[in-house]
C-alpha cells in the first residue's frame, strides 16, 4: 500500500497522458531531465501537448526527441528557441507546426507556484516597459508599476528528482531541484524520475523538499543521466 | 595598428571589481558567470544563478525570480547584445532568435537594485553595441548603471554616457569612434582598474539581543515569529525589545501572543515569554494577526484587554493569507487574489474578482522594517536551519524584512550546515544573535 505511487516502468506512469494536454517539464537538460519519461513519452506518438519548460538546448536531448516527433505544438519558456536558423524549433515554428509563448523565467516559476498555491494570479513588476507587458493588465500597486500574470496549470508534471520514499516524498541534488521543485505542485498528476526508491521514514523529515502530497507517481529512472 | 581588445576573462576581472564584499549578485551570460570563479570565497559574495544556485545552495526557480523581484540582489551583471544612453538593453540579436520575443533570459535579472552589462564595444561586423537609442527589442529599460566592454568602461548619467576608464593602450578618441552615442569624458578618466573592492564583509555576529535591536525605532512594523504555544518564538529578542522600550509598534504575527494564556508546557510558578511583554509594556500600536486573542474567555490575553480599552488597533488576517502576503512581501509581488475569505467580513473593501468561475479577493504583501525570527542553527553567513514546527513562520517572515535578526542555540562555520538542508538562504539574514545558555522562554 505504502509502495502504490510506484511504477513499474517510465512507459506506464506516462500511458494515460492525452493529446492536447499540457506537460510540465522539469530541469530538461542533463542529470536534471526526467529523460526516460519524456522518452516513454515521445514513443507514444501523442499529439498536441503544450510544453511548459525552462529551455530547449543545453543537452535537451529527450525534449528534442518529443519534438522531433511530432507530438509538441505549443512551447510555454523562457528560451524556447535556441540560437541560431537552424534551430529545430526555429524551423518549426517557422514552418507553422508550433506556437511558442515566451515568459521571463521568474514569472514562469511564479504562475505556476501561484497555480500549486491556489492563487488567482499575481501582480509583478517583471518586464514592464518591454514587450512582454503588451495585451496585459497593467496596474500600478503601493505605486509600483505591475502587471497581472494568471496561475499556469498542468494536467500532468514529469519532473526528475534523486531519491523518494515510497509516499513520495522527494529530496534533490543540487541544481535538480531548480525547476523540478518548482513545476511539481503545479499539475493535476506529478510523475517523479528518481534515482533511489527508499522505505517511508527513512528520508530526514527536514531534508524532505517537495512533500509526498504534490508527488502521484514515481518511476526509477532507469537509465544513466545525460551529460 | 589594430589596438588590443580585452579578451572575455579581462572583462569579467573588470566586472568584479563591481562586487561589494558580502553583496548578492545575479549573473548571467558567458561573460557574466565568469565573475563568480574570480571572487575569493573570503569575500562572502552569494552569486544568484537563473538554474536555481545561490552560490552553493540548491534553491527553487520560484525563489530564484522571487529573490530577484523582492530587492534582495544587490547588483545584476548580465551579458548584453546592445545598449544605449537611457540605461535600456536588449539581450539578443533578433538575427539569431528571430521568433516573436525572442527569448526572456535576462528580464528578471533587470530588477535589480544596480544593473552592469558586460559586452563586446562592437559587433563582429564592426558595428557599435552602445547607441543612442536601441535598435533591438530592450530587456530592460532604463535600469543599466554601468557598462564594461571590452575596449572602456561607461556610467550612465542622467545626461548621458560618461567615459570612465580605457583599456590599456586606447583613447577617449579611439573609443568615440567605435562607439554609437555620444560619450562625455570624465574628468577623472583613467585606465581600467582591475582590482576587486577591498575588505571582507562584516560580521552578521552580534554580541548580545540589545546590541542586535539598538536601532530598532519607534513607530517600526516588525514581524516576530510564534504560535500558540513556546516553539519557534524568538524570546530572547522579545525581551531585548521589551528592554529597549520601542513604542508605537505595528506587529505582525499568527498570535498577538497567546503563549501565555494557553501555556502548554510551562513550568509551574513561570510565565510563558510571548508578545504579551511587549503589549503590558505600552509598546505595541497595532498587530497585524490570525489568532489574536485567547482561546479561553475566562482567561484573556494582554492584547485582548488593550484591545478592549480601546488601546491597540487589529487588523484580522486568516492565517494562510498572513503566510502569503509575508511571502508576496518578500517575494516582489505586490498582490495576489486568494480564495480565502471571499464572502465573509475578511472580504469586506477588498476588491474581488471571479476567476476560472470561482470567487478571488485581492490582498498585498506585507513588509516589515524589522523581523525578529528563530531558528535552530546559523553559520556565519547568516544560512539557517529549524527545529522540526519550529520553522513554521519563521521561514517565511525572514525574507521581507529590512533587518532581519535571528536567534539561534548555535552558530557553526560556513560549510557545517548541508547546503541541501539551509531552509533560509544567509541573503535574507542580517544579524545573529546567540540564545544564551539557560535563557528558556518563561519568565
Amino acid at each position: 500500500m505504502a509502495f502504490s505511487k510506484l511504477y513499474d516502468s517510465a512507459a506506464a506512469a506516462v500511458a494515460d497522458i492525452p493529446n492536447g494536454a499540457t506537460v510540465l517539464l522539469g530541469g530538461v537538460s542533463g542529470a536534471n531531465a526526467p529523460t526516460a519519461l519524456v522518452s516513454a513519452l515521445a514513443d507514444r506518438n501523442v499529439r498536441d501537448l503544450t510544453c511548459v519548460c525552462d529551455s530547449t538546448y543545453y543537452g535537451a536531448e529527450a525534449l528534442h526527441r518529443l519534438v522531433a516527433a511530432g507530438c509538441v505544438s505549443r512551447i510555454i519558456s523562457p528560451a524556447p528557441f535556441g540560437s541560431g536558423k537552424d534551430d529545430m524549433v526555429h524551423e518549426l515554428w517557422r514552418s507553422g507546426d508550433l506556437t511558442v509563448e515566451v515568459v521571463p523565467w521568474g514569472t514562469l516559476a511564479e504562475r505556476m507556484r501561484s497555480a500549486g498555491a491556489g492563487i488567482g494570479g499575481v501582480f509583478l513588476p517583471v518586464g514592464i516597459g518591454t514587450r512582454f507587458a503588451e495585451g496585459k493588465e497593467i496596474r500600478v500597486v503601493n505605486g509600483v508599476e505591475c502587471m497581472f500574470e494568471p496561475p499556469l496549470r498542468g494536467d500532468f508534471a514529469l519532473i526528475r528528482a534523486a531519491r523518494a520514499d515510497g509516499v513520495g516524498n522527494l529530496v534533490y541534488v543540487g541544481a535538480q531541484r531548480g525547476w523540478n521543485s518548482a513545476v511539481v505542485s503545479a499539475a493535476r498528476v506529478a510523475v517523479a524520475e528518481v534515482d533511489q526508491v527508499v522505505e517511508p521514514g527513512s528520508i530526514d523529515p527536514e531534508l524532505v523538499i517537495t512533500p509526498g502530497i504534490f508527488v502521484n507517481r514515481i518511476v526509477r529512472a532507469n537509465s544513466a543521466p545525460i551529460g | 595598428m589594430t589596438l588590443a581588445r580585452l579578451d572575455a576573462q579581462s572583462v569579467a576581472r573588470r566586472a568584479s571589481a563591481e562586487v561589494a564584499p558580502g553583496s548578492v549578485v545575479a549573473v548571467s551570460g558567458d561573460w557574466s558567470t565568469a565573475v563568480a570563479d574570480l571572487v575569493p570565497a573570503e569575500k562572502g559574495v552569494w552569486f544568484l544563478r537563473a538554474g536555481g544556485t545561490l552560490s552553493d545552495l540548491p534553491i527553487s526557480a520560484a525563489d530564484a525570480g522571487a529573490v530577484l523581484r523582492g530587492g534582495n540582489v544587490d547588483l545584476s551583471i548580465l551579458q548584453a547584445a546592445q545598449v544605449d544612453s537611457n540605461g535600456s538593453f536588449a539581450g539578443y540579436h533578433a538575427a539569431d532568435y528571430p521568433g516573436p520575443q525572442g527569448h526572456a533570459g535576462l528580464i528578471d535579472l533587470a530588477g535589480a537594485r544596480r544593473v552592469v552589462t558586460v559586452l563586446p564595444h562592437t559587433d563582429a561586423d564592426g558595428s557599435p553595441n552602445i547607441v543612442n537609442s536601441l535598435t533591438l527589442p530592450p530587456d530592460g529599460v532604463r535600469c543599466v548603471d554601468t557598462i564594461i566592454t571590452d575596449v572602456a568602461v561607461f556610467r550612465v548619467a542622467d545626461t548621458g554616457l560618461i567615459l570612465t576608464e580605457l583599456a590599456p593602450g586606447w583613447s577617449a578618441e579611439d573609443v568615440r569612434t567605435i562607439t554609437g552615442a555620444a560619450v562625455t569624458s570624465a574628468p577623472t578618466l583613467r585606465e581600467m582598474d582591475f582590482a576587486l573592492p577591498p575588505g571582507n564583509p562584516t560580521s552578521k555576529i552580534y554580541a548580545d539581543g540589545p546590541s542586535a535591536i539598538a536601532d530598532l525605532p519607534d513607530g517600526a512594523t516588525v514581524f516576530i515569529d510564534g504560535f500558540g504555544g513556546p516553539g519557534g518564538m524568538a524570546h530572547y529578542l522579545l525581551i531585548s525589545l521589551r528592554d529597549r522600550g520601542s513604542r508605537n509598534l505595528t506587529i505582525v504575527s499568527n498570535t498577538a501572543g497567546i503563549a501565555r494564556v494557553v501555556s502548554f508546557g510551562t513550568p509551574p510558578g513561570h510565565t510563558a515569554i510571548d508578545h504579551s511583554v511587549l503589549v503590558e509594556n505600552g509598546q505595541v500600536a497595532k498587530a497585524i494577526a490570525s489568532f489574536p486573542v485567547s482561546p479561553s474567555v475566562s482567561r484573556p490575553s494582554e492584547f485582548e484587554l488593550a484591545y478592549r480599552r480601546g488601546e491597540v488597533d487589529l487588523e484580522l488576517v486568516p492565517q494562510g493569507t498572513l503566510a502569503e502576503r509575508l511571502r508576496a512581501g518578500g517575494a516582489g509581488i505586490e498582490a495576489f487574489y486568494t480564495p480565502t475569505g471571499a464572502g465573509t467580513l475578511i472580504a469586506e473593501g477588498k476588491e474581488s474578482r471571479v476567476i476560472d468561475g470561482r470567487e478571488y479577493i485581492l490582498e498585498h504583501g506585507l513588509r516589515a522594517d524589522f523581523a525578529l525570527i528563530r531558528a535552530h542553527r546559523a553559520d556565519t553567513r547568516g544560512n539557517l536551519v529549524y527545529r522540526g514546527t519550529s520553522r513554521n513562520f519563521n521561514a517565511v517572515m525572514a525574507p521581507g524584512a529590512r533587518v532581519t535578526v535571528v536567534e539561534v542555540d548555535e552558530i557553526v562555520q560556513p560549510g557545517e550546515l548541508d547546503p541541501e538542508a539551509v531552509v533560509t538562504p544567509g541573503i535574507f539574514v542580517q544579524r545573529i544573535v546567540r540564545r544564551p545558555d539557560g535563557f528558556t522562554g518563561y519568565e
